[in-house]
């Protein structure tokens, strides 16, 4: 499973501009102290050229809620980076679509766990929808679809 | 002071009304925090019993919902253990409810509400329940510690998201302070020489605590208020998930003047310091520590017959993730969080009963009275699990095929993930009881079962 996502990675990461992404990006992550699929999410940033500062805490739901991640479409981590909130096991390609493109956003947020994704055993089944969100109290929209 | 004629009658009786108040957890000063509480305090007052004393405890319900009382870990009877539907029709707003029982056992229990629990709890209805030996131990001081979990917002207020799918799924609503006898990270006065008797318990929502007693070495005497053998914990730690209790003895031989700090360590990272004994600079109450026994005399409990024993089997299973495998609720394997839209995130043995208990709950399985059940508890899921049996004390046998030493007996049996502990009661008391994760959403989210006793 795990090659197929480093197989997806390397041909996002081939099928994307280079010079972008030649720098390190940092990132913070705040994750459940005791939950593991978060620290192989990050470790798969790290593999595409992010670093991950990862910072166990016991309110995350609160975390997430605050940075405006709404509570119906939590993942299980929330990421935040070059200025925005990525939550959940958001593909690398999505997360550097988002950083080219500079939406006027606050996040995007893939709920839930689907099996298959970053992070995650399994073989990937049916549709991801990867959601923009922003703090002035307006619906979610569609940002990716994997 | 009790009514004369309450005493002549050989009745203890508590008046406690559970209503909104504030209170200052956080040190900040006023308005404080807007709590729910017992006579007006986070945590409630301390109920002190006799054992083999008749008590009497009059509810009275404060709360624009309904509530009941659960008296964790006495053994009492079905109609007084406070769960609504299954037990008692919950107290509605203005009404009041009069439990009462005889404590068989001595020890320290706590009383909490059942109904909306995770929010009841979590809003601050929680207090301890001491159960007074007939010879008390002899030390120099005997005091309890209520340590309860809050999850407050920066303003200093209960935050909300009560039942967040996240929480439910994953390890519960843990909060971000914790205090001591409804107070912030306090300094404990301490006099060098002196034993004291620490009464331990976990009120909280989902916060388990590890602690360790920087420069002392705490012996346990009693664990969910029942005695066992005086033993170290292992490394020093005591462990405390939600409900549990534990009696500890420490002999402060510790320096005049110094400082010692109490430290949990449960979680990885996330380190602090639940209090402080500050040592006065006097000298010591004696040279060198006390002699005497620290045994506590055992409780009444009817010791199991396992060679007759009745063989029952609990699987928990469910939550969210953790080691890259998800086992879904009810076998599926999936997309969805569980506790999704009102979801179950939980299942016993592929069942989930959701909520505080309600009437018609069938019973997982039937106890013949004065059968000895042998249950297995095996833990499936990636998570933490206070398993809390209402009416009955469990002796502990073995966990995860190694014997449990020291003669443990509890009412809430903490499950480490992929854990499988076996232990054993004797079924002497008849009525539908309550078995669930003290996690209280865990338990909302269908981390319950009941079973009979004829």
């Amino acid at each position: 499973m795990k090659l197929t996502y480093r197989l997806a990675a390397l041909a996002a990461l081939i099928a994307t501009p280079l010079p972008a992404f030649a720098a390190t990006i940092n990132a913070v992550m705040y994750k459940n102290p005791s939950c593991s699929c978060c620290e192989s999410y990050a470790a798969y940033l790290e593999q595409n050229g992010f670093k991950v500062d990862i910072k166990p805490v016991n309110n995350l739901s609160q975390i997430s809620g605050d940075a405006g991640v709404p509570a119906d479409l939590e993942g299980c981590h929330t990421l935040m980076v070059d200025g925005y909130v990525v939550d959940g096991l958001v593909p690398v390609d999505v997360v550097r679509k988002l950083l080219t493109e500079r939406p006027a956003i606050t996040g995007i947020t893939l709920a839930d766990m689907p099996t298959g994704a970053p992070g995650m055993g399994g073989e990937k089944t049916g549709t991801w929808t990867i959601y923009a969100f922003t703090k002035d109290g307006k619906a979610p929209t569609v940002y990716a679809t994997e | 002071m009790r009514p004369l004629s309450l005493r002549a009658s050989g009745i203890d009786e508590h008046r406690i009304k559970a209503a909104p108040n504030h209170a200052l957890l956080t040190g900040d000063g006023d308005p404080g925090t807007a709590v729910w509480t017992y006579n007006g305090t986070v945590p409630g007052p301390v109920l002190r019993l006799r054992q083999g004393d008749p008590a009497r405890i009059v509810i009275e319900n404060g709360l624009d919902e309904d509530t009941t009382v659960h008296c964790h870990g006495i053994r009492l009877p079905n109609t007084m253990d406070g769960v609504p539907g299954l037990t008692q029709p919950p107290i509605k707003p203005g009404e009041s409810f009069v439990y009462e029982f005889t404590p068989p056992d001595a020890g320290t229990f706590w009383y909490h509400p059942h109904a909306d629990s995770l929010v009841q709890l979590g809003r601050g209805l929680a207090g301890a329940l001491v159960v007074e030996e007939r010879e008390p131990l002899s030390v120099d001081r005997d005091f309890l510690w209520m340590l309860q979990d809050w999850r407050l917002t920066k303003d200093g207020q209960i935050a909300p998201g009560f039942g967040n799918m996240m929480d439910a799924a994953m390890s519960g609503r843990v909060g971000n302070i914790v205090t001591v006898n409804g107070a912030p990270a306090a300094e404990q006065p301490a006099r060098a020489g002196e034993r004291v008797r620490l009464r331990l318990a976990n009120g909280s929502l989902a916060r388990i605590m590890a602690l360790r007693f920087e420069g002392h070495r705490p012996v346990v005497i009693a664990v969910d208020g029942q005695p066992c053998d005086p033993h170290e914990p292992e490394g020093g730690r005591l462990v405390l998930a939600p409900a549990m209790r534990t009696d500890i003895v420490l002999d402060m031989q510790g320096d005049p003047g110094k400082r010692y700090a109490v430290i949990d360590d449960f979680y990885d990272g996330l380190a602090y310091a639940l209090a402080t004994f500050a040592y006065d600079a006097g000298p010591p109450l004696r040279a060198h520590p006390l002699d005497a026994p620290l045994g506590l005399p055992r409780n009444p409990l009817p010791e199991p017959d396992l060679a007759k024993a009745e063989r029952q089997e609990i699987v928990l299973q469910g939550g969210m993730m953790g080691g890259g495998k998800l086992t879904g609720v009810g076998g599926m394997m999936g997309m969805a969080t569980p506790g999704m839209n009102g979801m179950a995130a939980w299942a016993i043995n592929g069942m989930s009963m959701t909520g505080d208990g309600h009437s018609g709950m069938a019973p997982l399985f039937t106890l013949k009275r004065g059968a000895t059940c042998h249950l297995t508890m095996r833990n499936e899921t990636a998570w933490w699990h206070p398993m809390h049996v209402h009416g009955f004390s469990m002796k502990l046998l073995s966990r995860n095929g190694a014997p449990v030493p020291h003669r443990q007996w509890q009412d809430t049996v903490l499950l480490a993930p992929k854990d499988t502990i076996e232990c054993a009661f004797v079924a002497d008391n008849p009525g539908d009881w309550m078995l669930h994760c003290h996690v209280a959403d865990h338990q909302m989210a269908g981390l319950m079962t009941v079973f009979r006793v004829t």
